[in-house]
């Protein structure tokens, strides 16, 4: 009875996140699987189930797509790059907030941490001012020293890693409030051995802090991984993708596939990405878990 | 699009299901073919109407609607403004649900993809009539063949020019290409702009700025079903706007809306091409006595330019159908044009309100009343938005010399043609 009683509350309480998310996000999900086996357009809106299934044909077109192919090799750079600079960066912060600073440390960090919660579109503005060839701060700044700067967003070799760089500082704050979580969470008697046993600073660093934060790492590289992989805002607010495709990223094709109405087309890709985000944290997963 | 996990069973026995409704189904191979629309019965109007409209419009269509609830006293008009960003989704999710409104005002660029859907009813020939429109606009409503919306309001583009940066070089208005590429060359050369024109380098919309050079070369984007964008007219016209990148007179990089308009104030850029827009725009910046306009040049063949707009078209769900008709229909008359001028400066499609003094009064309106003769759209096919996003990828490629215009014009015509019209 009481088990009865006990499985019921327990459903119960579990109702309206399972009934949400069956409806508004299971359901969805299934049937975009199911469009991307399909030619589904926008004009079949009024009639959805009369289109022809073309089993793997959007998967396998995706392959001649150069579009396609440009927004992967892209994507796969900006991953490539983003990922370790954000994390090393945010770990060398996180390091200096939790040893070095003490005074100031909330303004270090309520510093470091404004980008994560300010609008994008409001960053993309001072970025672009900043970013300007003849009148930005950045370029004004490089003169001073004799440098010419680049026009850093209308050109193809710099706009890339500009935006790596700004999406860096942007999401930098993020993993360094983990990483400082993690940090001064590492017992301080584990240093004073180290020390007793005559470790330096970077043999502290490397045989205790390193392991120990093991797993913040971990979920800190998979949630970044994640969030780079389907890389967007950037490009979408500072350079539509341009120039010459050059920051087009696999996320930003396949919205422009949607908006083309190509809802086959648009969905297998946006499974294909899925796929490499799996793939993707499987492979930290391996990399960084615990050795048993 | 982060949370993707379910049970797999659940997953194949949903995908099952899905593929068994669906294998009974499939395409319909046939042809549409041409419809005339039904007749449209005599008398006022009743009953009630919902109108979508958007941007200004949605907020200012209410003043209009007030007039014919008061021409027709059982008719009861709802206006509903729906913001320009989310409209097509609203519009396509409107139609996937099968709750459309009665009216609603429709993107030119829009009207293949939704025709084809099957949810706009065909324009009743006994209310509208091609004549009364410009040309162009009024193409912009036919998917194969069939009229499916009427156009509302229109706008052109005409080359703007800086009045002293003009006199500077002693330029007056130019005819021709080759006189065109002359007094931009001098603008920049004699005139001290740094730039002789403003033309967009590539990326969303510059086919726009692109097609109307290829349309008076004597191009076409479409020939029946078969895209000819790397005809030797096509190729030429792309040649023309490439020159402009090549010789440096128009810069490669984009500038942002916003960006160019000062430079144009100022004299450093020397001419753009826009829409009647810019008047208010350059107004507000203290520059609205600094410019001339000029017409679009002849090339080969004509001296056209780009039309655009929006429509207004009724949905086939709708319960009152005559009524809806009626509305647009009012909405179509002369004096309502020029009243709807005068509430949104939205240049009116019907050309007959041109004639009004309130119009044909100001000079630089009589401008581009003038050009709207001359004036074209792109087809109207369901791909066309992609279509153009390849024509606009390879538009940049010509800008920034990193490809010649006949190596951009086949690139186009293979991209389009992979691309389909969605037929």
């Amino acid at each position: 009875m009481s088990q009865v009683r006990r499985a019921v509350t327990g459903w119960g309480f579990a109702l309206p996140f399972a009934a949400l998310f069956a409806v508004f996000m299971a359901v969805p999900v299934l049937a975009s699987l199911v469009m991307s086996f399909t030619d589904i357009r926008s004009t079949d809106l009024r009639d959805p189930l009369a289109v022809d299934f073309v089993g793997l044909d959007n998967y396998l077109r995706l392959f001649d797509d150069e579009l396609f192919v440009r927004a992967a090799t892209n994507t796969a750079v900006f991953v490539v790059l983003g990922v370790p600079l954000t994390m090393a960066g945010a770990l060398l912060v996180a390091l200096g907030l939790n040893a070095g600073v003490t005074r100031f440390r909330t303004v270090f960090r309520v510093g470091y941490y404004l980008p994560v919660v300010t609008s994008i579109v409001a960053i993309a503005v001072v970025w672009r001012f900043l970013l300007q060839p003849d009148t930005g701060l950045v370029n004004t700044m490089l003169g001073l020293v004799g440098i010419d700067g680049a026009k850093w967003l209308d050109d193809t070799r710099t706009a890339l890693p500009t935006l790596v760089v700004m999406a860096a500082w942007r999401n930098l704050g993020f993993s360094m409030v983990i990483f400082l979580a993690g940090l001064q969470a590492i017992p301080q008697d584990l240093y004073e051995a180290a020390r007793i046993d005559g470790a330096g600073r970077w043999a502290q660093f490397r045989y205790v802090t390193l392991p120990v934060l093991r797993p913040t790492l971990l979920f800190v590289a998979v949630v970044t991984t994640i969030g780079y992989v389907q890389f967007f805002e950037e490009p979408f607010v500072m350079t539509q993708g341009g120039p010459l495709d050059s920051t087009l990223s696999m996320a930003y094709h396949t919205y422009n596939q949607f908006g083309f109405g190509s809802y086959g087309y648009a969905s297998a890709m946006s499974y294909v990405l899925f796929l490499v985000v799996v793939a993707l944290s499987i492979a930290w997963f391996r990399l960084l878990r615990a050795n048993t | 699009m982060r949370r993707r996990r379910t049970s797999s069973r659940a997953v194949i026995a949903l995908a099952c299901a899905l593929v068994l409704a669906a294998a009974g189904c499939g395409r319909d191979s046939g042809e549409t073919e041409q419809a005339e629309g039904q007749q449209v019965a005599e008398g006022k109007a009743t009953g009630e109407l919902t109108v979508w409209a958007m941007g200004t419009e949605g907020e200012k269509l209410s003043v209009l609607a007030e007039d014919f609830m008061a021409d027709n006293p059982d008719a009861k008009v709802t206006v509903t403004a729906v913001p320009w960003d989310g409209a097509h989704n609203k519009i396509a999710t409107a139609i996937a649900g099968g709750q459309t409104p009665d009216v609603s005002m429709l993107g030119t660029t829009w009207m293949g993809e939704f025709a084809k859907t099957g949810a706009l009813d065909v324009v009743p020939a006994d209310l509208f009539s091609k004549g009364d429109f410009f040309e162009g606009a009024w193409d912009t409503g036919i998917v194969d063949g069939t009229s499916f919306a009427v156009p509302w309001y229109v706008e052109t583009r005409l080359l703007y020019v800086n009045k002293e940066v003009a006199a500077r070089a002693g330029v007056t208005k130019p005819t021709n290409w080759q006189e065109l590429k002359d007094a931009v060359t001098a603008l920049q050369k004699e005139g001290g702009a740094q730039w002789g024109i403003y033309l967009q380098p590539g990326q969303t919309g510059a086919w726009q700025t692109a097609m109307p050079f290829v349309w008076q070369n004597g191009g076409e984007v479409l020939d029946g079903d078969a895209f000819t964008l790397d005809s030797s007219e096509a190729t030429g016209g792309l040649e023309y706007y490439g020159s402009f990148f090549a010789d440096g007179l128009s810069s490669k990089d984009q500038l942002r809306g916003g960006e160019w308009e000062p430079q144009f104030a100022s004299g450093a850029i020397g001419s753009f091409v826009s829409g009647p827009w810019h008047i208010s725009v350059l107004d507000e910046l203290g520059a609205g006595d600094k410019f001339d306009l000029w017409p679009m040049p002849k090339g080969a063949s004509s001296a056209s330019s780009f039309i655009g707009g929006s429509n207004l078209g009724v949905f086939k769900d709708s319960d009152n159908r005559d009524a809806a008709w009626k509305f647009v229909s009012y909405l179509m008359r002369p004096e309502v044009q020029v009243k709807w001028y005068q509430t949104v400066n939205d240049l009116p499609a019907v050309r007959s309100a041109w004639d009004d003094d309130v119009l044909s009064a100001d000079p630089m309106l009589a401008m581009f009343g003038d050009q709207l003769e001359d004036a074209k759209a792109p087809p109207s096919i369901a791909t066309w938005e992609q279509v153009a996003a390849a024509i606009d990828g390879e538009l940049e490629r010509v800008a920034k010399g990193a490809s010649s215009a006949a190596d951009a014009a086949k690139a186009m015509q293979q991209k389009a043609t992979s691309i389909g019209t969605g037929g």
